[in-house]
């Protein structure tokens, strides 16, 4: 009952922040629109990038530039799921060299909930107009026999690519607490599932495959479900049943990785103190 | 004996060192950076070769050449077109503006040697990234000596463009204080319409036109196209015209944006 009164309290209290950093965000209409914008133009340019690409091409590593743009899609919108609730991690720096951090400790809230509603990241509606708006006019292209169940399938895939993601950088935050700055780790995975997830990642080789799912996990974003839904899953080195089972993916990689942040908070040192 | 510059350079070389100190500052940073480099020109490298397979020439261009630019594009972008692009958005949001305004150095000689100190600082990022093209036997050198010599004067008035785009679009923060918006849009704009994530000669046959009355193409397409040989003779001529054209009206446009701006500041307590 006592974990029951917990879960209530953080529920409360990230209702609390997220209204807190949202209404401070909208208070500039100007920059509200702008930046909305820019999230389009972040990873609007990923996608005219890729158009212009298949329209020279005609195909990459043998899929059909249809499917290729629903990888893309697919991408796009679990990075929506990812940067809408969660993308303010990425000011973890930020918040611990300003010595944010120590005032966080002290309140009687998650410090994971107040890093990720430290600020309301806008930018991330664009990227969700982008994804979803993707994905409703890819998904009908690709080659699919579309049932509920393939619909429902992919909606979780979406989830757990959006988890995935946050997992990975929750991963790499947890380290912002020894080693002060991370920027340059976060650039570097946001750069590379930004750029190469939308591929089919068989184009990377065996071992290139293996270690983008084992390894550094961005297989699991988009290009494994998607391989279950158009029918190519057994294309590739990964066994089928994996490739089926790809969505859950992102709910144990969280787990794995909040359990780390909250390990890696007992190592924080304050940088003023 | 130190070598004692001329007073205007002695102003401004304390931004300069500024700039390219911030970026040597976090060693543990520019190690990480190095590294996502190397990843990305790998992975790159083996998009286009895989894109490439089963293809002869596309739009005239053979598949070393893709390859070639592409890593030599992500090398010079991650130098040149840096996230944290200039100074001034954090000098207006802190207040700083107002004593960095009567310093003796003017604002956009300050500002715009930061930048060029920053640049400086990236440098090893890029360099990482050339070596890696280099060790995958994908990149190829200049057309020729004098393809060699142009594409110096051209990357020069790339990065010439680049600075002064940068400015413009950061001084943006005189009017709306947060300026991530406009500036995304600009550096992602940039860069696609700049030939840096995919070259120009793979852009639809109606942009085109659009692209060569914009100034993006002057700041990475012109001089890697001049690298490559595409641009040749009397191109490479009326190329560099069109790029210190670019520049002139840059300039122009910077010197009225600033000269509107400077009425924009009210220091608080002054």
């Amino acid at each position: 009952m006592a974990n029951v009164g917990v879960v209530r309290e953080d529920m409360r209290a990230a209702r609390i922040l997220l209204r807190a950093s949202w209404r401070a965000a909208l208070q500039y209409r100007t920059s509200f629109v702008t930046v909305i914008l820019g999230g389009i133009a972040l990873q609007g340019t990923q996608l005219l990038f890729i158009g212009v690409l298949l329209a020279k091409f005609g195909q990459i590593g043998g899929w059909r530039i249809n499917d290729i743009a629903f990888v893309f899609a697919v991408r796009l919108a679990a990075h929506a799921c990812y940067v809408v609730p969660a993308g303010a991690i990425l000011q973890s720096d930020f918040l611990i060299q300003q010595g944010e951090m120590d005032r966080y400790l002290l309140r009687p809230a998650g410090i994971y909930l107040q890093v990720i509603t430290s600020r309301a990241p806008l930018m991330a509606l664009g990227d969700a107009l982008l994804g979803f708006g993707a994905v409703a006019i890819f998904a009908p292209r690709a080659q699919i026999h579309w049932s509920m169940w393939t619909v429902l399938y992919l909606l979780i895939a979406i989830v757990g690519g959006g988890l995935v993601e946050t997992a990975i950088q929750t991963f790499i935050c947890a380290f912002s607490f020894v080693l002060t700055s991370t920027s340059s780790m976060q650039i570097l995975a946001d750069d590379t599932v930004t750029r190469f997830s939308g591929y089919p990642l068989t184009i990377f080789g065996r071992w290139g495959l293996l270690t983008l799912t084992f390894g550094f996990p961005m297989a699991f974003i988009a290009y494994l479900p998607v391989t279950v839904l158009v029918g190519r899953a057994h294309d590739s080195v990964i066994p089928f049943w994996l490739a089926a089972i790809s969505p859950l993916a992102g709910p144990i990689l969280f787990i794995l990785a909040f359990a780390v942040f909250n390990r890696m908070i007992r190592r924080y040192s304050s940088p003023g103190s | 004996m130190s070598l004692a510059l001329p007073t205007p350079y002695r102003r401004i070389r304390g931004f300069f060192r500024a700039g390219h100190r911030s970026v040597f500052a976090y060693r543990g940073n520019l190690l990480l950076g190095m590294l996502g480099m190397v990843v990305q020109v790998v992975l790159t490298i083996v998009v286009w070769r895989v894109v490439y397979s089963g293809h002869g020439a596309v739009a005239g261009i053979s598949k070393t050449t893709a390859v070639a630019y592409a890593i030599l594009a992500a090398s010079f972008q991650t130098i040149v077109m840096p996230w944290q692009f200039s100074s001034i958005p954090t000098r207006i949001r802190r207040g700083q503006i107002g004593v960095d305004m009567v310093r003796p150095a003017s604002l956009i000689a300050q500002s715009l040697a930061q930048a060029v100190g920053t640049m400086v600082g990236r440098l090893p990022i890029g360099v990482a990234g050339i070596l890696t093209g280099l060790a995958m036997q994908g990149l190829r050198p200049p057309a020729g000596t004098v393809a060699g010599i142009a594409w110096v004067a051209s990357t020069a008035a790339g990065v010439a463009n680049v600075l002064l785009i940068n400015l413009a679009v950061s001084m943006v923060a005189f009017w709306t204080l947060d300026i991530s918006g406009p500036m995304i849009v600009y550096r992602f704009g940039s860069a696609f319409l700049s030939g840096a994530l995919i070259p120009l000669w793979f852009m639809p046959s109606w942009l085109r036109p659009v692209l060569d009355w914009l100034p993006f193409s002057a700041q990475m397409y012109d001089p890697l196209a001049i690298w490559f040989g595409t641009i040749h003779g009397t191109g490479i001529a009326s190329t560099l015209a069109i790029q210190v054209g670019w520049l002139v009206m840059l300039w122009l446009l910077v010197a009225v944006i600033w000269r509107r701006a400077t009425y924009r500041v009210v220091v608080l307590g002054g």
